[in-house]
């Protein structure tokens, strides 16, 4: 295995602190990709709430496509039940970095109500950060953003294909025995 | 064993988020009192979208059958309502939806006892909105699940 990385962010940068603490989120750039008008309302609307200034929205993954050029937003929030590109498939080409994604290590939050292992799993397989069920609320919408600022995990690019955070526990990062995932 | 490569991005969100903003509570309070008036405006189109889920299942009753097509109609639009209710404070809306969306995944085909059993979830997620049903009503979205759950299990168990 290699591991590579730029000037990077340091992980234990002091911009980080508990949830309860607070947090100043006006100079993030959110893109919200949702195909029902009300929901990615809603989801700006919290979003503003929380003090984000930038947030963009689009009604399905091909405009988003579209607008990540310009927007090259910090966090993309994105429905997984569109059309005519699902929200997964939309995840494949920003991780596999097509030509107009300025950034594939953008984090990537699904909101979905697919819940079921299954649709977990495939979709942690196609490199989501996180997930939101829904119906959602502004608490479980603030927290995953929270949670996105602090999850400083590397990302992996693997021979079989993967690309998208690394899926290992932190807590197992000093793990010396054999590597068994494939 | 495949090879990977481990890679630290050079960008993150936490480089432009600072300390020192609302408290957690603040901040969702805040979100809350934005989306005030979305939330009032849900019960007026989540009708209209309730209504197409509605014909859609007339259509379906009166020819008897479903094609894979209108079966995955069905269930988007449910997935849809489920997804929607609670989201806009109607949270039985969504108990009734998952429910639904629960006994269609995976149906194939529809027989008789399944349209009876689309046209009650349909009906009682219409009564939710006749009565106005918003927030938890107590207990009834506990008992709600857990009865609905028992009803497919029964009607699973004939097939």
């Amino acid at each position: 295995m290699e591991e590579t990385g730029g000037d990077g962010f340091d992980a234990e940068s002091p911009s980080v602190t508990r949830m309860s603490d607070g947090y100043d989120f006006s100079e993030l750039k959110v893109l919200v990709v949702d195909d029902s008008f009300h929901m990615r309302e809603l989801v700006r609307t919290f979003l503003e709430g929380f003090g984000i200034k930038d947030v963009d929205v689009a009604p399905d993954a091909v405009e988003a496509m579209e607008m990540l050029p310009e927007k090259d937003p910090d966090l993309i929030i994105t429905d997984w039940n569109m059309s005519p590109i699902s929200g997964l498939d939309f995840v494949n080409q920003v991780r596999n970095g097509v030509e107009s994604v300025p950034n594939r290590f953008v984090p990537i939050i699904m909101l979905t109500g697919y819940t079921e292992m299954k649709r977990v799993e495939e979709a942690r397989d196609a490199g989501i950060n996180a997930f939101v069920a829904k119906p959602i609320s502004a608490g479980s919408l603030y927290k995953r953003l929270v949670s996105a600022v602090q999850d400083k995990r590397k990302y992996v690019e693997s021979d079989a294909g993967y690309f998208g955070p690394d899926r290992r526990s932190p807590k197992r990062s000093d793990f010396k025995g054999q590597e068994r995932r494939k | 064993m495949a090879d990977a490569r481990f890679i630290q991005p050079d960008r993150h969100p936490s480089q432009k988020v600072r300390p020192g903003g609302p408290s957690m509570e603040a901040a969702i309070l805040s979100a809350v009192n934005a989306a005030d008036d979305l939330i009032g405006q849900y019960q007026g189109w989540a009708v209209d979208d309730l209504e197409k889920l509605w014909q859609a299942f007339i259509e379906t009753s009166q020819k008897g059958r479903a094609d894979p097509v209108r079966l995955q109609e069905l269930y988007d639009m449910t997935h849809e309502a489920r997804g929607q209710g609670g989201s806009f404070g109607f949270p039985l809306i969504s108990v009734v939806g998952d429910s639904l969306c629960k006994y269609l995944d995976g149906l194939h085909r529809l027989k008789a006892r399944d349209l009876d059993v689309i046209k009650v979830h349909i009906l009682a997620m219409k009564a939710i909105f006749r009565q106005e049903l918003k927030g938890q009503q107590g207990g009834l979205t506990k008992e709600l699940h857990q009865l609905l759950g028992l009803f497919r299990q029964k009607v699973e168990a004939r097939r």
